[in-house]
């Protein structure tokens, strides 16, 4: 009995991840999808149409549907409404309209993040300094940093009160008002996207053989032609990839411009969830349809620009380092004058959102020591000036749903991991399994579960319904289980194939060879996926915010997001910057566990 | 339909594809109980193809597979009964030497009523490898690791052993020591056996029959000394051992005769070959000499390579390059006439002309 169990246990898996999928994910979306389609069950194209003729959210673009005969006049105008003088970022464009605003955010966030990014590659790997292996591996930790958290720094150190102003005020500046603006929604995007670049363009960089640019030389070429030759060709496809990707990540961006931005700056996704807070759900049906396709796309020519890159098994040494400090004199080179300015930015925007968040977090009113914050967060109070949000189930809940996404999403991420090292069917359908997660926003798919799940719904005269914190771990571990994949699968597909034959022909069924012989031997890609996915499910803001409204269990990102969003509170942010002191700890412990394991890291 | 012996390992019609590829195209083998039997090739000639389909590693597209007179050909590997040892050994790097050749007997009781310590110890003391059971596989040179390997495959007490390249990654020495020690312990144990080698001479070295296998089909079965002396095919001719191979037109059939470059040379009285076909022949270094024999030839010598126990001797036969073995000190220089007997020449392939 037992060893038919463990025959079938592999398909089992498969059968279970995908019918999870399908119940938790598939159903709950396409349910939103049919809403923008079809009204009364008949098929309609109306909120569609609606949608994209509408000048707030097309803009000028609005008579290509309204208008086909105009359509090159129309786009035209829509990309000369685009101004990039800087009066023009002050306010969302309307002739672009809501589409074209995010896609403008966007592409400048991407700009930005090239711009902030590309030097740290040049420095990590051109030169050698003390810390140059901890500065390269902390370009990892941005990404399972919470975005609300990261807005709670931002509002920390470039409010009137900030971190920023007060370094100002002491050279005699400012003060600056940097909240409510495009600028600081654009720098809070590069936070998290140039450390995706440097990451990239490093290891494209590292991987440059030295006798390449070697060759090059002798035979004529000086320095910089061959680096233009040689070496920028072969960074550009690293450069293009993280450009892509940072490109797709600002387009579905929601808790930073939510925090920092306001309704103001609103991009697609934040509007979307002012629809559905307005209970304007086929209008957010049909937004969150679009969205999708244009994320699908993105997403699909990013895929297929990745798979294009070969991966070049390089065996060449890699260009040498020049020491950063070398004697007094390299002080006054002014590569190092240039390299030392960057430090000073990178100072600016990645460690002092972070620094004053903790400063912020024991700072009181009068600019006291204080620990009266974190007692605000273990209080058991019933209510207080915040209102309902109580901080400690807000706590206990995100260390619970962590748990429960890690209960889920382990297994579903290690199943589609195996399958997708079978053969070439499995890893393309695993492909497409995993990236689909990734295109659709985390609001259509809590909005999804709050109307399918949550509310009920109706499977061979039975009413199911179910319970909203499981709706919450489901959508996290939905988010979270292609990040187990990612980490698992490239550690089976390293091990020797010999390895489960061997297993096997000694009497091992394929699941006892999987539990006996392949999961010891990848256990640290296993631990890297658990840390991701509990990071993921702590930091998750964007299904959860509509979850935990409908279900009332808040998350420690959505009391984050209730208590910046209270102005009631005046300018102390004490018990926000707490809180996501709070959360910096639990993601960078899961942080030092991906660097230590060395997690995979890419979506 | 099979018919299903008692043969240790039977293949029956066996074909294998990968999509479009066929890798083996209609297989027939009988291992016969406690038979030593290789299967020799080049590179992607689907022996390795053979021995997974015997394991449960690939399954046939057609035919069947049957082990100890019994049809496994929808079995998965775990049900066969089967101990594979691997190229690379493929030990678990997670576990120690001991719990390595443990491992088959999770599954599988110890034979002989013993317990499963009593039989780890058993199988480490018969590869010559006791006391090294703490140690971790990597710790081990690589001649250790394959004996592990074997004890590992060998503990569960497997119906049959198979073999994939275990030696091909060790040293020439080594590699030549350890298969007679895996030769002692096969015979010893009295095991059905099937290896998988390209070292054509390893194959003659180590096995009771010699299966020649090329693009996924049989060549030859046959003892070693019968592949060696008789080959079948020109592809076997070639690929056992060195050969010289030429064609030549078939000038008369009684008694046979062919010409070669213009020279008319006797077959052996047993050569079936009619008038008017082209034949492919083969002859042996070694069956050359520079003494006399029955037919003689004017050759040139163009190199001449010494090996230590014999030398190579590389001549042209008009515009035919022919290799000469022999132990002889004193090689001719130039223009020489050597010998052969017309039993030695091998009619290997032929084909008919208009």
């Amino acid at each position: 009995m037992r060893e038919r169990a463990e025959r079938f246990a592999v398909p089992l898996g498969l059968v279970t991840t995908v019918s999870v999928l399908i119940v938790v994910f598939y159903y709950p979306v396409g349910n939103v999808f049919a809403d923008a389609v079809s009204s009364d069950g008949r098929p309609t194209l109306a909120p569609i149409l609606d949608v994209l003729t509408d000048p707030f959210y097309t803009g000028i673009a609005h008579h290509i549907f309204t208008d086909p005969l105009g359509v090159p006049a129309g786009i035209i105008q829509w990309f000369l409404a685009v101004e990039l003088s800087p009066s023009g970022l002050d306010l969302p464009p309307t002739s672009i309209g809501l589409f074209g605003f995010t896609a403008y955010q966007a592409a400048l966030s991407t700009v930005a993040s090239v711009a902030l990014g590309l030097p740290g590659a040049y420095l990590l790997s051109r030169y050698e300094f003390p810390g140059r292996h901890t500065i390269r591996s902390l370009t990892i930790l941005p990404f399972v940093l919470p975005g609300i958290m990261v807005a709670v720094g931002f509002l920390a150190m470039f409010g009137r009160n900030g971190l920023f102003n007060d370094v100002l005020a002491v050279v005699g500046l400012g003060p600056v008002e940097a909240l409510f603006t495009l600028e600081i929604v654009v720098v809070a995007h590069a936070f998290y996207n140039a450390p995706l670049v440097t990451r990239l363009v490093t290891t494209a960089w590292e991987s440059v053989d030295r006798r390449q640019v070697e060759t090059a030389r002798s035979m004529g070429a000086t320095p910089f032609r061959a680096f233009r030759d040689v070496v920028v060709p072969q960074l550009l496809p690293s450069l293009l990839t993280a450009s892509l990707l940072t490109f797709v990540f600002t387009f579905m961006t929601f808790p930073i411009v939510l925090a920092l931005g306001g309704l103001q700056l609103a991009t697609v996704e934040v509007w979307l969830y002012a629809r559905v807070q307005n209970l304007e759900l086929t209008e957010a049906a049909a937004l969150g349809t679009i969205e999708t396709v244009i994320s699908l796309g993105l997403t699909y020519l990013y895929l297929r620009y990745e798979a294009r890159q070969v991966a070049t098994g390089r065996a060449g040494p890699s260009l040498a380092r020049r020491q950063l400090v070398d004697g007094v004199r390299s002080l006054r080179d002014p590569r190092r004058l240039a390299i030392a300015a960057y430090g000073v930015v990178v100072l600016v925007v990645f460690v002092g959102p972070l620094l004053s968040m903790v400063v912020e977090s024991v700072t009181g009113p009068g600019g006291e020591f204080t620990f009266e914050y974190y007692r605000f967060l273990l209080a058991q109070q019933t209510s207080s000036a915040i209102g309902t949000t109580r901080p400690l189930p807000a706590i206990v809940n995100s260390l619970l749903f962590g748990v429960g996404t890690l209960v889920l999403a382990l297994p579903m991420g290690i199943v589609v991991a195996v399958v997708a090292n079978r053969d070439v069917t499995g890893s393309r359908g695993a492909e497409a399994v995993l990236s689909a997660p990734l295109a659709v926003s985390g609001i259509v798919v809590g909005l999804g579960l709050l109307q399918t799940l949550v509310f009920g719904t109706v499977l061979f005269d039975y009413r199911i319904t179910v319970l909203g914190p499981s709706a919450i771990v489901f959508a996290h571990a939905v988010a979270a289980y292609p990040f187990v994949t990612r980490n698992v699968a490239p550690a089976l597909g390293g091990l020797d194939p010999r390895l489960v034959d061997a297993a096997r022909s000694l009497g091992a069924s394929r699941f006892r060879s999987l539990l006996d012989v392949e999961l010891p031997l990848v256990a640290s890609g296993v631990v890297a996926g658990a840390a991701f996915a509990f990071a993921i499910s702590v930091g998750e803001f964007d299904s959860t915010v509509l979850l935990a409204e409908g279900v009332d269990s808040y998350t420690m990102p959505v009391a984050l997001e209730r208590y910046i969003g209270n102005r009631s509170l005046g300018p102390s942010l004490g018990a926000a910057t707490a809180m996501g002191t709070v959360l910096l700890g639990v993601t960078a412990g899961s942080f030092v566990v991906i660097d230590r394991v060395g997690g995979r890291w890419q979506p | 339909m099979a018919t299903v012996t008692d043969a240790g390992v039977e293949l029956d019609g066996v074909s294998v594809d990968f999509g479009d590829v066929s890798a083996l195209n209609d297989v027939s083998i009988t291992v016969e109980h406690g038979e030593f039997f290789t299967l020799v090739g080049p590179s992607g000639c689907g022996k390795t193809t053979t021995l997974r389909a015997i394991a449960g590693f690939e399954s046939p597209t057609e035919g069947t597979v049957a082990i100890d007179g019994e049809d496994v050909t929808g079995r998965p590997p775990e049900d066969r009964n089967v101990g594979v040892v691997f190229q690379n050994y493929a030990l678990f790097p997670h576990m120690n030497v001991r719990e390595n050749v443990a491992y088959g007997l999770r599954f599988r009781d110890p034979p002989g009523g013993v317990s499963r310590r009593e039989r780890v110890d058993e199988l480490l003391e018969l590869v010559d490898m006791a006391g090294l059971g703490e140690r971790d596989p990597t710790e081990l040179s690589g001649g250790q690791q394959q004996r592990i390997a074997l004890a590992r495959a060998l503990a569960p007490g497997p119906e049959v052993l198979l073999l994939d390249e275990p030696l091909s990654a060790l040293d020439v020495r080594l590699r030549e020591r350890l298969r007679v020690t895996l030769r002692e312990i096969q015979q010893s144990l009295d095991i059905t056996t099937v290896y998988v080698t390209h070292d054509q001479e390893e194959a003659l070295a180590i096995s009771d029959r010699v299966a020649v296998v090329a693009d996924g089909e049989i060549e030859q079965v046959g003892s070693p000394e019968q592949i060696y002396r008789s080959p079948a095919s020109r592809f076997v001719a070639e690929f056992v051992g060195d050969n010289n191979v030429f064609e030549a037109a078939v000038d008369g059939s009684d008694p046979p005769r062919v010409s070669i470059d213009d020279q008319t040379v006797p077959l052996a009285a047993a050569s079936k070959v009619t008038p008017g076909e082209r034949v492919t022949l083969s002859i042996r270094p070694e069956d050359i000499s520079f003494d006399e024999r029955d037919v003689a030839i004017t050759a040139t010598v163009e190199q001449v390579e010494f090996l230590g126990d014999a030398y190579r001797v590389h001549c042209e036969w008009g515009e035919m390059p022919i290799l000469v073995k022999t132990t002889h000190d004193e090689i001719p220089r130039e223009t020489t006439t050597i010998w052969f007997d017309a039993p030695d020449v091998h009619v290997v392939g032929r084909s008919v002309t208009e």
